[in-house]
């Protein structure tokens, strides 16, 4: 940037922070969905995913054993145990206060002894071993409530991702979504290219109307048709299925399409394809040998379009799949999920980041033939 | 690289499901006494064998896995393959589908005035001959269930359409009794009484009120159900009747006043857990996990009686868990109102299987399994009432015999697009601090524009 004129270092710098702001900025919210997706759940509802590196401070409400462990010691009834249950651990976390009622449940520091009602005393130790005891029997079947607020070290897991593929059923979303995906973007763009190769350099009576036509097709919105088309599929035997979903895709992406590729097909250098019709190339071959190869950066910035766009899709898998096991996809799972699990931020921010893992794939493996894919189509026109 | 990992996830993905299918019956056929197994039986004699039948519902979650349980009894029986599938936008979902002809067999309706829509557009298919005359003998109040399910189809013909199953009871209050026994509060018995004790909860530091209005496509269906018990406290049956069918205008003062009740709860930051603008956007399966908090970040809850199902895990109802009637006001004399509702299954794609599905529901087994787990109330009279998972279920049918007034939930009655539509969103907005007056203008408005 040096050597420009008017343009001075401050200004460069003031331009190179605000990008870096502006990337922060961006990729803070999903950095954030990253960490929450790793991290253990009881945590994750308790505190913030920026403090995910220091410990956790819980309030627990357990229960002491049930009163026919009690024993008698010397006049008084006693029931022992550990609130963290029986296994005991290093990473089960540390008491640092208890209490007995729930108005009031961080009233004690560990290892003193709360008068309770009638004349009931409970102890807690920092390890979490408490002592419960009483000077009549303890009856009923159940224990007390214990209170407690722990202090729980960091813990990282995957098993959130473990629930939300297997048990919650977005592996066979994900699945799913793959079916309705790939041939709903590899469909459109064999069409769309020799419709653009027609287009471009075949000459017959209404090209130019044909293509106008073609371009017109992108203002009308595609919700209008959504009922009539699933009422012809049902009418002609489709029904609700997955033939039905890439038609309709491949219908609903062809103007675009079409459109994008034809200005890139005419902006090639004619030379090229008039010595090949000089050599004795049919329009087929020109079309596969020369055409094809040439415009591989417009298929490809084509196809990741389409590609986000049926992947994020969610209104038109609505209409034209059932809401079963077997036709579930991705979004729509995930929008069932907000609802049945919308607590359960675990489950949430795995799932979503499931669900941008591909497009992720996709965007970077193709995106180097994205901007000169677009460029070369809208800046040559035809 | 790609594809064996596609298949490794494939080969998981099918092995899950084999597991599922192997013993998913609930309870052993023959073995528990508290059930009627020789209804189960007698279902073996339909054969359904290599039949596909499709069942959409509102259900998801613990209730999917429920209705899961109960329909797998009668894949067993019958040979028949049921799919069900539960949508959080069924309202909307199902719109679209039998618009376009590609409705499943069977639809759980969570409201008549829905099917009702879509029974006059034709879209629906009458029982078979002789469903009403059973549901008049079997169900307690029979004529009242055959009358909600039934609509003029598009001939204009009255016949019955839907058939009542899992019923719920809504006027109730839950709460934990350990924590209402650590702080001494007592179980209020009139709306003054609960009106005092919140206020009493909130002089303690603490917050009476977990309210969540949150239901996907559904948002505000938990606000019409306070709206509705609050005209059931403060109006007369007869007005309830006239507010359902609009010869009670919605802007009328007296429903104003109602919305206004709920406002007074709702709209009250001391009042709610994450103050009053945290109450439309809180999911009402998240909202009661509030009562079981430490410290809790509420006492009280209001909900229909299947609320339970989205208890945390590991709450025990009856123990760690309880409710109370949603108390009426001593000033007023109207009696011990209680507030009902109800789901019904109706046909949207006519086939055999679609009818011998509804015929296992009149069988007693078909109740029995459900109500031996958790949230099923059912008016049917040939079940065994021990079958009952536990007392608070049994607590519930009393409320329902002790009450001097039971109406249907009135959301459900109007027509869809009031009761599944303007009513919900026009509460949403009112709790979002939008004039009471002023939505009830807006709701009338709506429905202005359908007559």
């Amino acid at each position: 940037m040096d050597g420009i004129a008017g343009k001075s270092p401050a200004l460069t710098w003031v331009v190179n922070i605000s990008a870096l702001l502006l990337v922060l900025l961006w990729t803070i919210p999903t950095f954030g969905l990253l960490i929450s997706s790793i991290r253990d759940k009881d945590q994750l509802a308790t505190s913030g995913w920026w403090t995910s590196l220091a410990s956790v401070e819980r309030n627990l409400i357990e229960r002491s054993s049930a009163p026919d462990t009690q024993v008698l010691e010397a006049g008084i009834y006693v029931i022992t145990g550990n609130v963290f249950g029986t296994e005991q651990g290093d990473d089960l976390g540390e008491v640092t206060a208890f209490g007995w009622r729930s108005q009031q449940p961080t009233a004690f520091e560990p290892n003193t002894v709360a008068q309770m009602n009638k004349g009931l005393t409970l102890s807690v130790g920092r390890n979490g071993d408490y002592r419960l005891t009483s000077p009549v029997e303890f009856t009923g079947s159940r224990g007390k409530r214990i209170f407690i607020t722990s202090i729980e070290a960091p813990k990282f897991t995957t098993n959130n991702y473990n629930e939300v593929l297997f048990a919650e059923g977005l592996g066979r979303s994900f699945l799913n979504t793959m079916t309705v995906t790939i041939p709903a973007t590899i469909i459109p763009i064999l069409i769309a290219a020799f419709a653009a190769y027609a287009l471009a350099w075949m000459e017959f009576p209404g090209r130019s109307i044909l293509l106008v036509t073609i371009v017109g097709l992108l203002v009308v919105p595609l919700q209008m048709s959504l009922i009539p088309l699933l009422r012809l599929y049902t009418d002609i035997g489709i029904g609700k299925d997955y033939i039905g979903i890439w038609l309709a895709h491949t219908g609903f992406g062809l103007p675009l399409a079409v459109y994008l590729l034809r200005n890139y097909i005419a902006g090639l250098p004619r030379e090229i394809i008039e010595s090949a019709k000089v050599d004795g190339a049919n329009d087929y071959e020109i079309f596969l040998k020369i055409v094809l190869p040439l415009s591989f950066p417009a298929l490809a910035s084509f196809a990741i379009f389409q590609f986000l766009w049926v992947w994020n899709d969610l209104l038109i898998a609505t209409v034209f799949l059932g809401n079963n096991e077997e036709q579930l996809v991705m979004t729509g799972r995930l929008r069932e999920m907000l609802g049945s699990r919308g607590g359960n931020w675990e489950i949430l921010t795995a799932s979503a980041f499931v669900s941008i893992a591909v497009p992720l794939v996709v965007f970077f493996s193709l995106q180097r033939y994205l901007v000169r894919g677009l460029l070369s189509g809208s800046v040559k026109g035809g | 690289m790609k594809l064996p990992l596609y298949l490794g996830i494939a080969a998981l993905a099918l092995s899950a499901n084999m597991a599922q299918a192997d013993g998913h019956l609930k309870f052993a056929p023959g073995e528990d006494a508290r059930f009627h197994w020789d209804s189960y039986e007698a279902l073996k004699s339909t054969d359904l064998s290599g039949e596909t039948i499709t069942v959409f519902g509102p259900w998801l979650g613990p209730d999917k896995e429920l209705v899961e349980s109960v329909i797998a009894y009668f894949e067993e029986a019958t040979g028949a393959d049921v799919k069900y599938s539960g949508s959080d936008s069924f309202e909307t979902q199902i719109v679209i589908d039998t618009e376009a002809g590609a409705a499943p067999n069977v639809s759980i309706f969570p409201q008549p005035g829905l099917a009702a829509d879509l029974a006059a557009k034709g879209h629906l298919t009458p029982l078979a001959a002789g469903t009403a005359d059973w549901v008049r003998e079997n169900y307690a109040a029979g004529q009242s269930w055959v009358d909600l399910g039934t609509y003029a189809g598009k001939d204009g013909k009255d016949e019955l359409f839907g058939f009542f199953y899992k019923i719920d009871v809504k006027s109730l209050v839950w709460y934990s009794p350990e924590n209402f026994e650590d702080a001494g509060y007592e179980i209020p018995t009139t709306m003054e009484d609960l009106k005092a004790l919140s206020a009493q909860i909130v002089a303690d530091g603490g917050t009476p009120w977990c309210i969540g209005l949150g239901s996907g496509g559904a948002t505000g269906w938990v606000a019409t159900d306070w709206v509705e018990d609050f005209m059931l406290r403060t109006q007369t049956p007869a007005d309830y009747d006239a507010w359902v069918t609009n010869d009670l205008k919605f802007n009328d003062p007296k429903v104003i006043a109602a919305i206004e009740d709920y406002g007074s709860f709702a709209r009250n930051d001391a009042w709610v857990d994450g103050g009053a603008g945290a109450v439309a956007t809180t999911d009402f399966r998240d909202s009661p996990k509030g009562l079981f908090a430490s410290p809790p970040k509420c006492y009280m809850h209001r909900q229909a009686s299947f609320i339970p199902a989205f208890f945390p895990d590991g709450v025990e109802v009856g123990q760690d868990a309880n409710f109370f009637y949603f108390p009426a006001y001593a000033s007023k004399d109207l009696g011990k109102p209680v507030l009902g509702g109800g789901t019904l299954f109706a046909i949207t794609k006519d086939s055999k299987g679609a009818h011998a599905f509804v015929d296992f529901l009149k069988s007693p087994i078909a109740h029995e399994i459900w109500m031996a787990q958790k949230g099923f109330l059912t008016p049917h009279k040939g079940v065994n009432v021990d079958a009952y998972g536990d007392d608070t279920l049994k607590g519930m049918g009393e409320i329902l015999l002790g009450a001097t007034t039971f109406r249907f939930d009135g959301s459900d009655l109007m027509p869809g697009a009031i009761g599944a539509g303007a009513f919900w969103t026009g509460m949403v907005d009112y709790s979002g601090g939008k004039d009471a007056t002023e939505v009830g203008n807006a709701i009338q408005a709506t429905w202005d524009s359908l007559k």
